[in-house]
């Protein structure tokens, strides 16, 4: 059992130690900044330092850590004189983060300088091999993202997912973020009189007013996949294997599974998002179970009869 | 843990300054901790211990000894443990250290561990209106990518199906992360969630990823845009309340009111699809037989209902 506390822990004093070595001295918040210390973490950490050394482990093998007033002070720990080499998460996961702002629209020079020399150091052909898309159309998200903490209300046209329609309203937003890949804006609707959540690609327009709003204090977490409610319409689909591809797209729950047939549930906060998959999948899919995505179904399957007759 | 972070450091330390390599009854007798252990009990910690170096990234490496020992060895190489330095600005750190904290990956922060290596954080902390999580299995994700980077093949199981793949790259879409790769069978995607039991072979450099390879080529494509399909230029009418969007997933400049455009489509199929995923706010205008396969499809769909 290797606690992740420990990687952790070790983690941050193989990053600090070459850090304070090569400046010899360095304020103490300074390093509470950078490192995310509390000062107390810090001391124990620094007195773990000071027990460590070379074989042998007298005065003269151990390294020198402790906190001279309110300076952090390393010696004697030239093996550590840098930090350990990324690991391929670690790795991926800084120039995925980097690669996630530059498609935001919010990337700067910097970044994308940054991005090409580090991609340099641990995959050099990343332009090639690893791309990441939040989403293709996020132009708005760092005006949003501005809005947001400047504390701004926001006019915008919106079109909703589901109901399919198009609406001008003003919202405070309070945090944009990223779930199942596409950019969504959290925060108070004005015309709905409450918390919602958005979809920036569905955003056809905005305009960041004068108008200042006053932001809980303590923001929702950005959101981690669907979680149905109870108003959610519910539906069983049986799917052939062409269709399989409804997995990987939608969050489903698989009920069984066969080389034949997958049959899963569909949850959906209206009739529309199924309907329109069932007549898309035309006879790969079957409903089982859900009387108004049925009706739905029926219904614009017969308007499209009609236009195309 | 305070004893596994001192005993850890001991070790290491002590890997990194040895001239040969040393063998586990050397570390037992050498650093605090160990020897008063069973044997049991040493090589449980140990294997812990050497667990967690590679964990942080140290490359721990085992070689024969000095000639006249039996047993093999354990060394950690200076050249190779140091980070290689990407040599940023301050003002490309700092705009780096800023994604660190935004973007995750299944609830962790690799890129902040990452960040801590080059330097520490910068910047003011505080509340972040922005965040964004990459989501799944980040240990896969690791492993894949260091494959890609290595050229070495991976094998796994995949809806209950063994592969070998010769690994060309990850891309995340939607929400999910996917490999693409080379097979038998040519070039295949894979969503990384589903595959099972990942193992990277031994092997670096197994292959060679072919010169014109863009992971966004093999993961982008518009459906109707890959397929075998004899092409057919068909026109298609967007009501003005869903023109916008049609047109922004076209890549077309956004028109005022309706959309009238011409599409090559060369999987049928997937056009059908994609144009009924608009409901009966878009209309196939031409040619006939397309019409017809458009109707034909909504038929189907009404004729499986319930």
């Amino acid at each position: 059992m290797t606690s992740d506390r420990t990687v952790t822990r070790l983690s941050r004093i193989l990053a600090l130690i070459p850090y304070v070595l090569d400046r010899q001295v360095v304020d103490v918040n300074e390093i509470i900044e950078r490192f995310g210390y509390t000062r107390d973490q810090l001391t124990r950490d620094l007195d773990t330092i000071f027990v460590c050394g070379l074989p042998g482990y007298g005065p003269g093998d151990l390294m020198e850590a402790y906190l001279d007033d309110d300076e952090v002070i390393i010696d004697a720990a030239d093996f550590f004189a840098k930090p350990p080499r990324f690991t391929p998460i670690e790795a991926l996961g800084l120039l995925a983060a980097g690669m996630t702002v530059l498609g935001s629209g919010e990337g700067s020079p910097a970044l994308e300088s940054a991005v090409k020399k580090l991609s340099k150091v641990v995959m050099p052909d990343a332009d090639t091999t690893l791309s990441v898309d939040v989403v293709d159309q996020s132009r708005y998200v760092g005006a949003l993202r501005d809005a947001a903490a400047n504390g701004q209300v926001v006019r915008m046209v919106y079109r909703s997912v589901g109901r399919e329609e198009t609406t001008e309203r003003e919202i405070e937003p309070w945090i944009v973020f990223v779930q199942l890949g596409r950019w969504y804006v959290h925060g108070y609707c004005r015309l709905v009189k409450g918390e919602r959540t958005f979809r920036v690609d569905r955003i056809r327009e905005i305009q960041v007013l004068d108008e200042m709003f006053e932001r809980p204090k303590s923001p929702p977490e950005p959101g981690v996949g669907y979680t149905p409610s109870e108003d959610d319409i519910t539906c069983v689909i049986d799917l052939k294997p062409a269709a399989r591809w409804v997995l990987e797209y939608y969050p489903v729950q698989v009920i069984r599974e066969s080389s034949r047939s997958t049959r899963i549930r569909f949850h959906s906060p209206d009739a529309e998002v199924p309907a329109r998959l069932l007549l898309r999948l035309g006879s790969e899919g079957r409903l089982v179970e859900g009387p108004e995505v049925a009706a739905r179904v029926a219904e614009i399957g017969q308007t499209l009869l009609d236009r195309y007759r | 843990m305070q004893n596994v972070v001192e005993r850890v450091l001991n070790l290491l330390i002590y890997l990194l300054e040895s001239p040969t390599p040393v063998t586990s009854n050397d570390v037992r007798n050498t650093i605090p901790g160990y020897a008063d252990q069973s044997d049991d009990a040493f090589h449980r910690m140990f294997e812990r211990d050497k667990q967690v170096l590679r964990r942080l990234g140290v490359p721990l490496e085992f070689g024969p000894g000095e000639t006249w020992e039996m047993e093999e060895g354990y060394i950690v190489d200076p050249e190779r443990y140091a980070i290689p330095d990407p040599g940023l600005n301050g003002a490309e750190r700092l705009a780096l250290s800023v994604a660190a904290r935004a973007v995750r990956l299944g609830g962790t922060e690799p890129g902040v561990g990452a960040i801590m290596k080059l330097g520490g954080l910068e910047g003011a902390g505080g509340f972040e209106p922005l965040g964004a999580d990459l989501g799944e299995g980040a240990e896969t994700l690791g492993e894949l990518f260091s494959a890609i980077a290595e050229r070495r093949r991976v094998q796994f199981s995949y809806r209950d199906q063994s592969r070998v793949v010769e690994p060309y790259g990850i891309a995340h879409r939607r929400g999910h992360w996917y490999l693409v790769g080379n097979t038998d069978e040519g070039e295949r995607m894979y969503r990384v969630d589903r595959m099972q039991d990942v193992e990277v072979q031994e092997k670096p450099d197994a292959f060679k990823r072919p010169k014109g390879f863009d992971i966004r080529k093999s993961v982008d494509s518009q459906p109707w845009e890959t397929g075998f399909d004899d092409p057919v230029q068909t026109e298609v009418r967007f009501d003005p309340d869903v023109a916008w969007w049609a047109a922004r997933s076209l890549g077309l400049p956004e028109p005022e009111g309706e959309l009238v455009t011409m599409m090559s489509v060369v999987n049928r199929d997937a056009f059908i699809g994609w144009i009924l995923s608009f409901g009966d706010s878009a209309e196939v205008i031409g040619p006939p037989e397309m019409r017809a396969a458009v109707s034909g499809r909504v038929s189907e769909a009404i004729g499986q209902l319930p």
